[in-house]
């Protein structure tokens, strides 16, 4: 049923805008809101990982860079809630298109520490030289400006606001998946000496996916500024970075559906058992073991088979 | 100036004698170890259980940490590496990651989450006037230059290290000579692991153990096998010695930024020489 469901696009979005309804008006819509902008933060890590094949180590540095982009945007420049989001969205591109072509070369191990030491590195720059700008540790507070109901202040907008953004990247990831451009994509994946033996330049189009991923990041990082209404370094934090891989393997990689369920599925321990769970570091780990030794195909692929 | 050349050779020491394991870890299987942050961390730990809750001189406690890591890697070679082997590194990577959760958690459960000290166990400095010298620190890199002679003369002239060094080049043919290499790799491994116990009870000292400490050198001394060569025994060794003296020099010009100076070095080496793993 779920592949059937994961073939329709519309029916895709209709399934989706309907789980986290539910679930949002069944708990509280206020904290559903962070549930949405992780899963939007997990889509876009699917996207070097799931379809290109890429596990990063570092992802938290886009999702951060998103974080700082609105912040400083909202500081410096204008406090507008959408020029926030827009300018978090241009700092994860800007970032994915300096650092892509260099990273996209590499495979395997040495994309994942590579991605992991810019992480760091994005990380000192932050709490260091850039903390007169930043605050530091400390972070910075942020308020918007309010037009009529779009006042990000109300969590009741906040959801549907970033509700109708994660339909937005849904849908969009569905048109690239399905697009040409996707077989492409998987195709460069499995074999790309064979798609360049085919006259395609891969690099420009590995550089593409990635600059997508980091710019969905980015959103996803200006989003939860916006949510929390302040920026601070724990939301560039490397070791931050394993809990969105363990999200996209945990539902399932290379598929929509497999993302928000990992993100819905993640975010809920955290939400609900984290209190029950006094080690929680020691539960991931074990966790994640459990994940690589015996459900490689994540909740997706145990769902999808039955 | 002398003073931070000393001090960057003693970083440097300390991260040859913790990257080696992770070096032909990468080199021979292919794998991506984060567990050997946490094999570190234990080797620190165990210093401070030994030494100062139950009080056992310093010698002692430092052998007996190293002995620790010795069964503990093996588990973790037995239970988690083995079942590795010719898979996706994604899976390796997440795995190996998941143990160093684990021990960094067990580590928090039983010690609690704040540093804690050790003192230095020499405590005497030669002064030349316009240098001082901890022996602590000189010991140290005497013992990272007696590791590098002993594993030269160990992969040159034992059966041991032969075979090892003719398994990384081609795993297939030393195996079709009826040898098992997945045992001789094993010991590789665990040799490795005890090494990086020994980097960490060399380093608790000069600082204090705390539960993230695996982390952190976990991402320096992975940065000296990128820049080094992954399984290059003697790019591993001139890495981590011109990285520690990156470290001590930066941090000379400006403290903070000590660390993050390895990373553009590291970046540097990437785009000039990309790997290809």
């Amino acid at each position: 049923m779920l592949k059937r469901i994961e073939q329709s696009p519309p029916l895709t979005l209709l399934v989706v805008a309907a789980a986290f309804f539910v679930y949002g008006y069944s708990t509280s819509l206020f904290k559903i809101t962070d549930f949405i902008i992780f899963t939007i933060f997990v889509l876009g890590f699917d996207m070097a990982y799931g379809q290109m094949g890429k596990l990063s180590f570092g992802h938290m540095l886009y999702y951060g860079a998103g974080s700082y982009g609105a912040g400083l945007c909202a500081i410096h420049v204008y406090p507008d809630p959408f020029l926030a989001i827009l300018a978090g969205m241009i700092f994860g591109a800007a970032l994915g298109l300096i650092l892509g072509p260099v990273l996209v070369k590499l495979k395997g191990a040495a994309f994942a520490l590579s991605n992991l030491a810019f992480n760091q590195l994005g990380y000192f720059l932050v709490l260091v030289p850039f903390a007169p700008v930043t605050g530091g540790e400390d972070g910075i507070s942020l308020s918007f400006n309010s037009y009529g109901f779009i006042d990000f202040s109300d969590f009741n907008f906040r959801f549907y606001f970033y509700l109708a953004c994660l339909l937005g990247v849904v849908f969009l990831y569905q048109r690239f998946t399905r697009a040409p451009y996707g077989i492409f994509l998987r195709a460069t994946k499995e074999n790309e000496i064979r798609v360049r033996f085919l006259g395609y330049n891969t690099q420009v189009f590995k550089v593409v996916t990635f600059v997508i991923s980091t710019t969905l990041s980015g959103l996803a990082g200006a989003l939860n500024a916006l949510n929390l209404q302040f920026t601070n370094t724990s939301l560039i934090d490397p070791t931050r970075s394993v809990e969105v891989i363990f999200a996209a393997l945990m539902g399932g990689a290379g598929n929509v559906l497999g993302a928000v369920m990992g993100g819905m599925a993640f975010m809920t321990i955290r939400q609900y058992l984290a209190d029950y769970l006094v080690r929680w570091e020691m539960f991931l780990g074990i966790a994640l073991l459990f994940i690589a030794f015996k459900l490689r195909k994540g909740l997706y692929g145990v769902l999808a088979k039955g | 100036m002398l003073q931070s050349i000393f001090y960057g050779l003693t970083i440097g020491g300390i991260l040859y004698i913790t990257s080696i394991g992770l070096s032909l870890t990468f080199g021979a299987m292919r794998i991506v170890n984060f567990a050997h942050g946490m094999v570190y961390s234990v080797g620190a730990y165990g210093l401070y259980y030994l030494s100062h809750s139950l009080g056992l001189p310093f010698l002692v406690a430092a052998l007996g940490s190293l002995l620790l890591a010795i069964p503990l890697s093996y588990v973790i070679e037995r239970l988690v590496i083995r079942r590795l082997y010719g898979q996706s590194i994604d899976y390796a990577i997440v795995a190996t990651y998941a143990v160093l959760l684990i021990g960094v958690d067990a580590i928090k459960w039983i010690f609690g989450p704040n540093p804690l000290p050790i003192s230095d166990p020499v405590g005497i400095s030669l002064n030349l006037g316009f240098l001082e010298m901890p022996v602590y620190r000189l010991i140290i890199i005497g013992l990272s230059f007696l590791i590098f002679v002993g594993l030269s003369i160990f992969f040159k002239k034992t059966i041991v290290g032969k075979i090892v060094v003719a398994g990384l080049q081609d795993r297939e043919a030393v195996r079709s000579l009826g040898i098992n290499i997945d045992r001789y790799f094993a010991i590789v491994f665990v040799l490795g692991s005890a090494l990086a116990a020994l980097g960490g009870v060399l380093y608790a000292p000069l600082s204090t153990v705390q539960p993230y400490m695996g982390f952190q050198v976990l991402v320096l001394t992975f940065a000296v096998v990128i820049v080094g060569g992954m399984g290059n025994f003697r790019g591993t060794a001139i890495a981590a010695f011109s990285l520690g003296l990156i470290i001590a020099l930066t941090g000379r010009i400006w403290g903070p930024a000590a660390e993050a100076m390895v990373f553009v070095v590291m970046a540097v080496v990437l785009i000039i020489r990309p790997i290809e793993v």
